[in-house]
């Protein structure tokens, strides 16, 4: 069975070599201590003159992860802010042993973009009677133009090759459009189990090429 | 069996969990094998480092940094105290097992009758207030006894323990140059002074902490109150 093969995987670290080119040049490891991350544990002090530094260093990380979802300077601009406030609020629950501190400020910004998508989404499909079909969302060219320069410049994008096509579409379309897995396989047309198994293969593959590994 | 293909499913949608692609039910089903193993969690640690190498650093709008360190400057943080702020000393209780749950209800209690109507720098003291009488809701062993007040009216204590909060509403004016005093009644039909009453609009909220007594009771007073009741109660309150 496809499906028993993730928890093979992750049990045992996931097939390292497997379906990884040659060529693929592994980026440094994102695993390693830095500045930034103890700034990070510091600041959990409680004194809000120490959080400057941590702001300049990661604002950029809220910032960007949040413009990739929503395309919106205004809305990126709104939850960056919401996310700087909750890294200040939650510094003393950053644990440096489980993620650095870019990983974890881009798993908070990423989650509260993913909501805000999902509520627009929620308020567009209520209003939808109203609109018709006229005017909701952006074009389809555009967005994928705007996602294929963001990757451009994401340290994923070179492994990305190492993904076949089917696992990068999947990926691509959970990544950039904060729509869950079902989501996925209704605008590509695919079966459930399938979107489900190019997902994380498709991560596992990425996983493997960029060199990450805790524990 | 159903154990194992649960916790299969759950491994099987870590990556989509890392995306957040997952719904609302997947998310709980993720969580609880979170909670219980923790390859699992490290496993979601590096699918975690994966979603994150997609993040391309944006600098944000310059006026961002102003707004949030003014934000950071006066919220709280989780896990800390702000300076100089201590802790209030722990009241000695018999069983506390249930405030979580009887907070709930106490705000709903609450609001309507003081909270609304009182200044924001009273707010402190008035979380106060609700914690205690969270606290005495709590209390498994508290009681309320409510009675129709002479002259119209009404009135209800809740007690637990040497603790008694006291409200009242559609009280009359007491009268010029008098005052409605609370007295809190002992076992001996002895009683001691419970404080003024200050009524609003008719409502009272009155709370007298650590003054063992079987119940209350409501007279008319001179202005200022006294030191023994002068005349006969509106209102006993008193379990029967």
């Amino acid at each position: 069975m496809v499906e028993e093969s993730l928890v093979d995987t992750a049990r045992r670290g996931g097939p390292r070599a497997h379906g990884v080119r040659q060529t693929v040049r592994v980026p440094p490891p994102t695993t390693a201590r830095g500045p930034v991350d103890d700034a990070l544990v510091a600041c959990a002090g409680g004194e809000p003159g120490t959080f400057g530094p941590v702001y300049d260093a990661l604002a950029p990380v809220a910032y960007g992860t949040s413009l990739g979802v929503l395309r919106d300077p205004d809305h990126a601009a709104e939850v960056t802010q919401e996310v700087m406030v909750e890294v200040w609020q939650k510094a003393a629950r950053f644990d440096p042993a489980r993620a650095s501190a870019r990983t974890w400020v881009a798993t908070l910004a990423r989650r509260r973009a993913v909501d805000r998508v999902r509520a627009e989404q929620a308020r567009r499909d209520r209003d939808q009677r109203d609109l018709d079909t006229s005017v909701a969302g952006a074009a389809p060219d555009a967005v994928a133009e705007d996602v294929e320069r963001r990757l451009e410049g994401a340290a994923v994008r070179r492994c990305l090759d190492s993904l076949t096509s089917t696992q990068r579409e999947a990926v691509v379309e959970a990544y950039y459009g904060g729509r869950t897995y079902r989501e996925v396989a209704e605008r590509l047309g695919a079966a459930l189990p399938t979107v489900k198994s190019r997902i994380r293969d498709g991560l596992g593959r990425l996983r493997d090429c960029l060199g990450v590994a805790r524990g | 069996m159903a154990d194992d293909d649960t916790t299969r499913d759950a491994w099987d949608l870590l990556p989509a969990y890392a995306l957040d692609a997952v719904d609302e039910l997947e998310r709980r089903v993720v969580e609880r094998l979170l909670a219980a193993d923790p390859e699992a969690r490290r496993a979601l640690d590096e699918y975690r480092d994966v979603v994150a190498a997609f993040t391309v650093e944006e600098a944000p709008p310059a006026h961002l940094r102003e707004q949030v360190l003014a934000r950071v400057a006066v919220a709280p943080q989780a896990g800390t105290r702000p300076a100089g702020a201590a802790t209030p000393p722990a009241r000695p209780r018999r069983r506390w097992g249930l405030v979580a749950v009887a907070a709930a209800a106490v705000v709903a209690v609450a609001v309507p009758t003081t909270i609304a109507v009182r200044a924001t720098q009273e707010q402190a003291r008035l979380q106060e207030r609700v914690d205690t009488v969270a606290q005495m809701m709590a209390d498994p062993s508290a009681t309320l006894v409510r009675a129709d007040v002479t002259g119209g009216g009404e009135a209800t204590v809740l007690t637990a323990g040497d603790d008694h909060l006291f409200t009242a509403s559609d009280l009359p004016g007491p009268g010029d140059g008098h005052d409605y005093q609370l007295w809190v009644v002992g076992a001996e039909g002895d009683v001691t002074p419970a404080g003024v009453l200050q009524a609003q609009d008719g409502t009272v909220e009155h709370l007298v902490q650590d003054v063992p007594g079987v119940g209350v009771a409501v007279t008319v007073e001179p202005d200022g109150g006294s030191e023994q009741p002068t005349t006969d109660p509106i209102v006993v309150l008193a379990e029967s």
